[in-house]
């Protein structure tokens, strides 16, 4: 009997009120794992309700005493950080490092988090008049809640969760449907925190939960992680009903190799950054832009390392990289390589049709590498989200650019030159919330804001670091005179 | 025999040559050096966990479990001296192939203790 996963409500587990569920699959092995009940409006209120009746205590809860709870939960991650990690292979299908890597990610906004008695500080001044004095105070907001993807299914989370509650808010998570698991565990952890009830709540499920989410006049803020479309509806919808937002969508990452750079190098940081986590990254090399003779240097040596990336089952630690999501992802990702084909691009390495043995049904697309690119193409334009790499052409430095901007999306962007004159101007001109110089795939660590421009995010805090301390507190102004 | 083309793969293998190091002194009535290996292991399992971040997991090429065969079965001092000779090469050819820093000092100060260990 398969299981049916539970959702965490007011300190309990709680099956859900809705009688639909959605399979939860090992991508490479195809085993269902379990079935993630589809969540309804009803469960959402429930979670919403509990949410509101365990905030006053919470956030009347010591701020310090708040942040020793992120302690202890860092040791709980730690001491299963191999179960968490063979958790997120499982049901994402990823290689171990990569999960390995996740974990340690997602540990790190814990740490963040523990410093938010730090953060949460406020200023005021005296004598703003004669004798008056004011002063800025920062408190919890109320209910958030996150809507995270089944790309990062551990780390997202983290993301949001730990910094909402140490700054005194009650939380709601809902993941994705296809990478439940991991959550569960999450909250198994959490739930040996003796977290006041309510403080914490696990929403499993899909559309219905997620609207639900976003509809409910008792959540104050939502956070998105996802595609850009859907982005755009969770801003909408999340702002037409009142709540503050913040709403990361897709990318299109481009990458300028200029002829000055270290090819050796920058081919192996652009490998980990095109074909990690099989490109399903929002950070994921997409496009790299080959500057005058840099195109020819990187294209041969890009193709000769990626045709000898050993890919598997994510739990082999010989494996480089993993399946994609699911089934109708490899074929949505193998159609788009065909339509790059078919506008003109030159295969010139072919993931398609790829078989792994042992896991001949498995979700797999080897890496695959398209040359000859042009900005119309649909491989240059369109988020692909697997393992393929388009090589374009540009004359210039000024012409490199102009291809990057030119995209509706603005997530990130990176050069590898070894001339400061170019990267400064790549930093200054480039339109993306990210800018990578000589790094491929350039992630903020947990301190730092996390979030892109343009059609990849739709909100005004970004995630972690400083805004998240805006986005989850509100800022009172206290004017005061004693006479 | 597989390649270690990967920082898991290397710690990994690392990890689970210290094990199989406690084991292999447990057998050989050397309680010390058990307790060594095993101190390694714990800490080289602390160093996977820390230093692996998404961002440096770059290839590694040019290691293979094949060249560093070990005998476990021949406990002489001999014996002992050249599986500590083995394991001293592997830190030492694999340290400067992993790009995390930590990890790199942790492979290069444990080749230093298994090269001393198979002098001694």
């Amino acid at each position: 009997m398969e299981r049916i996963l539970k959702n965490y409500i007011g300190g309990e587990w709680v099956e859900s009120a809705a009688s639909d569920t959605i399979a939860v699959t090992n991508p490479a092995t195809c085993e269902v794992l379990a079935h993630s009940p589809d969540s309804s409006a009803e469960d959402v209120n429930s979670a919403v309700l509990a949410a509101q009746e365990g905030f006053e205590e919470w956030r009347s809860t010591p701020v310090m005493s708040r942040a020793q709870y992120m302690h202890h939960f860092k040791v709980l991650l730690e001491d299963r950080f191999e179960d968490l990690a063979k958790i997120i292979v499982e049901e994402n299908g990823k290689a171990i490092d990569e999960a390995r890597g996740e974990v340690r990610r997602g540990i790190e906004s814990v740490d963040f988090a523990i410093g938010v008695p730090f953060m949460m500080r406020s200023d005021g001044l005296e004598d703003v008049s004669s004798g008056i004095d004011e002063t800025t105070l920062r408190q919890p907001a109320g209910v958030f809640a996150a809507i995270t993807p089944f790309n990062f299914p551990m780390m997202v989370p983290l993301w949001f969760l730990p910094t909402a509650i140490v700054c005194g808010n009650t939380f709601i998570l809902k993941p994705s449907p296809q990478t439940p698991i991991s959550s569960e565990l999450i909250f198994e952890l959490l739930e040996e925190l003796d977290l006041p009830p309510g403080v914490v709540n696990l929403i499993q499920g899909g559309i219905p939960s997620s609207q639900a989410v976003m509809e409910h006049p008792g959540v104050t803020g939502v956070s998105f992680v996802g595609s850009s479309p859907v982005a755009r509806i969770v801003y909408e919808t999340c702002t037409r009903h009142g709540k503050r937002v913040q709403a990361q969508g897709g990318a299109k990452n481009y990458i300028a190799v200029m002829p000055d750079a270290d090819m050796n190098a920058s081919v192996k940081n652009i490998m980990g950054a095109a074909f990690g986590c099989a490109g399903q990254r929002c950070l994921a090399a997409a496009v790299a832009v080959g500057v005058g003779d840099a195109y020819d240097m990187m294209k041969d040596e890009l193709v000769k390392y990626a045709q000898n990336v050993q890919v598997g089952y994510g739990l082999d630690e010989k494996t480089q990289m993993g399946t994609v999501i699911s089934d109708s992802a490899k074929e949505r990702i193998e159609s788009m390589i065909q339509q790059g084909e078919a506008q003109g691009a030159k295969v010139l390495l072919d993931g398609r049709n790829l078989t792994v043995e042992g896991y001949e049904n498995g979700a797999f697309v080897g890496p695959t590498i398209l040359g000859d690119v042009e900005a119309e193409m649909v491989v240059a334009t369109d988020e692909i989200f697997g393992p393929v790499l388009s090589l374009m052409k540009a004359d210039t430095f000024e012409e490199a650019v102009e291809l990057i901007n030119k995209s509706k999306y603005g997530n990130a962007a990176s050069i590898f030159t070894s001339n400061g004159k170019q990267a400064r101007e790549f930093k200054y001109k480039v339109k993306a919330g990210n800018i990578g110089v000589n790094i491929g795939v350039a992630a903020p660590s947990a301190s730092f804001p996390f979030g892109g421009q343009k059609e990849s995010f739709y909100g005004d805090l970004h995630g972690q670091g400083s805004d998240s301390i805006e986005f989850y507190t509100e800022r009172k102004i206290v004017i005061e005179r004693w006479t | 025999m597989t390649s270690l083309n990967t920082f898991g793969a290397v710690l990994s293998y690392a990890i689970q040559l210290e094990a199989d190091l406690a084991s292999y002194y447990q057998k050989a009535g050397n309680a010390e050096r058990a307790k060594e290996a095993d101190k390694r292991k714990s800490k080289l399992e602390r160093v996977r966990r820390e230093n692996v971040l998404e961002i440096t997991l770059e290839p590694i090429e040019g290691l293979s479990e094949a060249d560093y065969a070990l005998d476990f079965e021949d406990t002489s001092s001999a014996g002992q001296q050249k599986i500590e000779g083995v394991a001293a090469q592997f830190y030492a050819d694999a340290a400067p192939k992993i790009n995390v820093l930590q990890a790199q000092r942790a492979l290069e100060r444990y080749g230093k203790e298994h090269t001393a260990l198979s002098d001694a």
